[in-house]
């Protein structure tokens, strides 16, 4: 874990009128129940080096008989998970680096079955990751048509939407390149755009808001906004946490796989904040120095 | 700790949270609501079970809603294949067409093991087109849910689409290579090159679509088996060459069964398994070899062979649908 990846100072014109609306909460749009969720991962020796060992203990393995033979190693991402979301609200999911955040979002996003436990949902969830790489070898024009019409919009309605997923990306003539010339911002901001063209039931949004300028994210924190006002459910994993006190009314703090805290935004978030920070005092001294 | 907006809510929490001093890190939250008030509460919200095998007719119903994003998939993947090349497209005829050349170098001309075939170039070349067209669907389908693991966890949509267009996207490119395979075929017959027989341009080259469509529905069914199998352990797919291999000189790509295998029943077997079947249908369509006939039962057993694969297959992959991406 490095300073790099947890951001707590706020950026005063990102948080500007970035206060998480008050709205309307409804009904339950997804339920979680006792969720489990475990990995087979292929071919990995035992993780864990000397600097990196509280951040990844969670990756430790399991069956410690890693050998090159048949070197499967369970990995218990995320265990025992139970919460219920609703109708409007933003979630923030936080926690450490290896908590199962974003395996909880996949799993909760139906893309990853459950080993154990179940997940509820009400209609289709997307979810938008920085690593949902659409192809890279075809042209940004093409990427939006496979991923529109992988969401499940016909071939004209993406046409209709072309022109504005392309002004919300803000990649201009770009869109004629192979996605694989795109700049990763450029890249990132194209796949929110393409997630967000057909109003999902529930969008998921990994991490993909730490890039973009203040007017992208402005423009972003809009385009939710709006879907939560059409009862949709917003879950987001940032490691930011201004983001995350912007956008969410809502926080699961996860750590280890478990979930340690469920609770309205300022109270997770100043815990959590606390945490990190006596963490990282606890690292420093830890730290030989140089 | 919280003021929860719900009972649920406050029961899933009722196990949760407080501070432990030393590390500031809560204790985890144990919920004790049993998994059947959940479900209760959940299905009486409307919510859908999730990672549930979804019912066979909505299953077919939602593959067939996607038909667009599978044939975009397809022509996409087709396009991108040669982009990084110079010779970019080209390259969908030429790298057949070489891998023809070398085995009518070899075994046509310098071994000669197409004794009994009338025009030897003829019979190697649909031969190699076509084994290779479906050693393509089986190796494509094999890494065709592996291989897109980025987009199986993004965007939720039924996973046969992907196997599916990788058998279209290898017939999107099969189509400029069949039509140079007809012209090489028919110039080898002309004039000088007395050793080969002449293929005149019959009807039957009509046909040959249809037995290319019949060996495509096979080929998807092909894939979807393997697509489930290298899903569940990705080292089939280092087999898929062995066996790939072993069906080449089991089915007659580069010598006729009927001339070189003696016992009569191993030859039933070889001549009536599905690869050798589709090889005769489409052999017997382009050339003019006496050894082939194009008969009604070839049809049949192509027909046959197609059918049992493509329903046998889909089946299967679809009754693994929610284990797809796990890994």
């Amino acid at each position: 874990m490095t300073d790099a990846e947890l951001d707590f100072e706020v950026d005063p014109e990102d948080l500007e009128g970035w206060a998480p609306a008050a709205r309307e909460i409804g009904g339950p749009s997804l339920v979680v129940d006792h969720l489990d969720i475990t990995y087979r991962v292929f071919g990995g020796k035992k993780l864990g080096t000397s600097d990196e060992s509280s951040s990844r203990r969670l990756r430790r393995v399991v069956g410690r008989g890693s050998s090159h033979v048949g070197a499967v190693q369970q990995v218990r991402a995320v265990r025992d998970v139970t919460f219920v979301a609703r109708h409007g609200e933003s979630i923030g999911i936080v926690g450490i680096n290896g908590s199962g955040k974003s395996t909880l979002l996949r799993a909760v996003a139906g893309l990853i079955p459950p080993t154990k436990g179940s997940v509820y949902v009400a209609g289709e969830p997307s979810l938008l990751g920085v690593n949902a790489v659409l192809m890279g070898d075809l042209t940004g024009e093409r990427n939006i048509m496979i991923g529109g019409l992988a969401l499940g919009l016909s071939r004209a309605e993406v046409q209709a939407r072309m022109k504005d997923i392309v002004d919300f990306a803000g990649i201009g003539d770009f869109v004629y390149l192979p996605m694989k010339a795109y700049s990763s911002g450029m890249g990132a901001r194209l796949r929110f755009a393409i997630s967000t063209a057909a109003t999902p039931d529930i969008l998921m949004i990994d991490e993909a808001l730490a890039t973009g300028d203040a007017s992208f994210r402005e423009k972003s924190k809009a385009r939710i906004d709006e879907i939560r006002q059409g009862a949709g459910t917003v879950f987001l994993v940032s490691h930011s946490l201004a983001t995350v006190q912007a956008i969410c009314s809502r926080v699961l703090w996860l750590h280890q796989g478990r979930l340690v805290m469920d609770g309205p935004t300022e109270e997770v978030t100043a815990h959590y904040k606390a945490f990190v920070q006596s963490l990282r005092k606890q690292q420093a001294k830890a730290r030989p120095k140089g | 700790m919280t003021v929860s907006p719900s009972k649920a809510e406050a029961a899933a929490r009722a196990g949760g949270g407080g501070e432990t001093p030393a590390s500031l890190l809560p204790a985890p939250i144990v919920s004790d609501v049993t998994s059947e008030h959940l479900r209760q509460v959940a299905l009486g919200a409307g919510l859908q079970p999730m990672g549930v095998l979804p019912p066979l007719r909505q299953y077919l119903r939602d593959l067939w809603a996607r038909r667009t994003f599978t044939w975009e998939l397809a022509s996409s993947k087709a396009y991108a294949r040669n982009r990084n090349n110079y010779l970019g497209q080209a390259w969908s005829v030429l790298t057949p067409l070489l891998n023809a050349i070398v085995y009518i170098i070899v075994f046509g001309i310098i071994l000669k093991t197409t004794r009994g075939v009338d025009n030897a170039i003829g019979f190697i070349l649909v031969g190699t087109f076509m084994f290779r067209f479906f050693e393509l669907c089986v190796s494509g389908g094999g890494k065709s849910i592996r291989g897109n693991t980025s987009l199986v966890r993004a965007i939720r949509f039924p996973r046969a689409v992907l196997p599916v267009s990788v058998v279209l996207a290898e017939l999107v490119t099969l189509g400029p290579a069949i039509v140079v395979m007809l012209v090489v075929t028919y110039l080898s017959g002309l004039g000088e090159f007395s050793e080969y027989a002449y293929v005149p341009v019959s009807w039957h080259w009509l046909l040959l679509p249809v037995a290319v469509v019949l060996l495509a529905v096979f080929n998807v069914g092909c894939a979807f088996v393997m697509a489930r199998w290298v899903a569940k352990a990705p080292d089939v797919q280092n087999l898929i060459g062995f066996a790939m291999r072993f069906l080449m000189y089991g089915s007659g790509v580069i010598f006729s069964i009927q001339h070189y295998v003696g016992n009569e029943v191993i030859q039933t077997i070889l001549e009536r398994q599905p690869v050798a079947v589709y090889l005769e249908l489409t052999r017997a369509c382009v050339l003019d070899e006496p050894t082939i006939p194009l008969t009604w039962q070839t049809w049949a057993w192509g027909v046959g062979w197609a059918v049992v694969f493509a329903v046998g297959g889909f089946l299967y992959f679809w009754r693994g649908e929610e284990r797809y991406g796990r890994d």
